[in-house]
């Protein structure tokens, strides 16, 4: 065993995690803008919008990110700006507009599953529409998809990974290059699925105290 | 204005027909082995001993928190370290069936979990054993309610399939991706893998969505 590949080059490999963690974050925040508008675009039906949203999720739910991400950075981007966008961004917009779909049906099923009592109550209270959805429905309805939005967050933290087959250096791509160096595979690997491991579990963890708490 | 060429589809066309077949074995194969992989990790956590039940529940979370690609990878490129060395369609295949393995034991054991005590009690007090149990009473009335999240597990697989082109395997998504490079064709191409994959992941639906019909008009699906 040599562990001391990943010792010697822990620094970069931290570099790494940072990028990763960054994407994340970044993704995170994206997909669930994103994400919400589509599910509420869905749930309150304005004609010609819910068909194309619905159009949108299912298109993109039915087809593999790693196409995305590949044809984004190497063909869409580069199209549309007229020239070639850095990794980030790429994977960045990619992770985005896969997780959106995702996250745009979790939002769906949770303002389906607001009660009606909720929303006549708030319609006697003389609301407005975008009142009730924005005062009422939706901070229900988000305390009720926290489990869904937690493991999807946690499937698109998995995801940053294929970041590293466009070339971006994140946690996976800096393992790479250390190994392709070394030759010592295993031990670089099993300490980068490790670091994986340890952020979504503890997420998952979190997810469900918080989740015994609402 | 960019120029849609159908030409390049049609010359790259045998090459993404024998894509298609390596990505139909990959998913074929994976999916039942990681529906049997699923079948014995929920066996084993709801009617096992309490090292069984230790050991896959760790399986379980280990799997389903660290990346696919790093699986692959880790059975691709690292096993070779301990002079294990498997084509690289069986590195995919035992890297997918694991990972979807652990997806499906906790959709299989979310369904377990909702049959009641009582089903445990009767099946003990007609003198059933454990295996008995599990497979006479538990895992029949366990399958029916879970069948469109074991649905989405297949549909999953498939997609995540496409990762096996990172371990030098030729399916589909590396037809089509190295197709889009050469030409430089990328709308094309990408249109082509988005109907390749909607189709075999459609297919999965209507298996799903048949299977599900079938078991509620039997009436057993609570």
């Amino acid at each position: 065993m040599h562990w001391e590949d990943v010792l010697n080059n822990l620094g970069f490999l931290m570099k790494g995690l940072g990028v990763t963690l960054q994407l994340a974050v970044l993704s995170i925040a994206g997909s669930l803008v994103l994400g919400t508008v589509l599910g509420v675009i869905r749930y309150v039906k304005i004609p010609p919008f819910s068909p194309l949203a619905a159009m949108y999720i299912e298109f993109v739910r039915s087809i593999p990110l790693i196409l995305f991400i590949v044809f984004i950075h190497f063909g869409f981007l580069p199209f549309i700006l007229g020239t070639s966008a850095s990794f980030f961004v790429s994977a960045c917009v990619a992770l985005i507009i896969f997780t959106s779909a995702y996250v745009a049906e979790i939002v769906r099923g949770g303002l389906n599953s607001i009660e009606k009592g909720h929303i006549d109550a708030a319609v006697s209270l003389g609301l407005t529409g975008f009142q009730r959805l924005a005062y009422i429905i939706l901070p229900l309805a988000f305390a009720r998809m926290m489990p869904a939005l937690v493991s999807q967050f946690i499937a698109l933290i998995k995801d940053t990974s294929l970041a590293s087959t466009i070339g971006l250096i994140e946690l996976t791509r800096s393992g790479e290059i250390i190994y392709e160096r070394t030759y010592h595979e295993f031990e670089v690997l099993a300490f980068i699925a490790l670091i994986y491991f340890m952020i979504c579990f503890s997420l998952s963890k979190l997810s469900k105290k918080i989740e015994i708490k609402i | 204005m960019y120029n849609i060429d159908i030409d390049v589809l049609l010359v790259a066309w045998p090459e993404l027909i024998k894509g298609i077949k390596i990505t139909f074995f990959i998913s074929f194969i994976s999916s039942i082995a990681a529906f049997l992989i699923g079948l014995v990790v929920v066996y084993s956590r709801t009617m096992g001993g309490d090292f069984s039940k230790t050991f896959f529940t760790a399986f379980v979370e280990f799997i389903r928190n660290t990346p696919l690609l790093i699986q692959l990878y880790i059975v691709y490129k690292a096993l070779p370290e301990f002079g294990i060395h498997l084509h690289p369609i069986a590195c995919g295949i035992i890297a997918l069936s694991i990972y979807t393995g652990a997806y499906i034991s906790e959709v299989l054991r979310s369904g377990v979990n909702s049959i009641t005590g009582e089903q445990y009690q009767a099946a003990r007090g007609l003198g059933l054993n454990r295996l008995q149990t599990f497979r006479l009473i538990i895992f029949p009335q366990a399958i029916r309610i879970v069948i469109p999240p074991l649905g989405s597990q297949f549909i999953n697989l498939v997609k995540n399939s496409s990762l096996v082109s990172f371990i030098a395997v030729t399916d589909v998504f590396y037809v089509i991706y190295k197709g889009a490079v050469d030409d430089f064709r990328f709308f094309e191409f990408f249109i082509t893998g988005a109907l390749i994959y909607m189709l075999l992941t459609g297919f999965i639906a209507l298996i799903s969505n048949s299977f599900e019909r079938h078991y509620h008009a039997l009436g057993r699906c609570s």
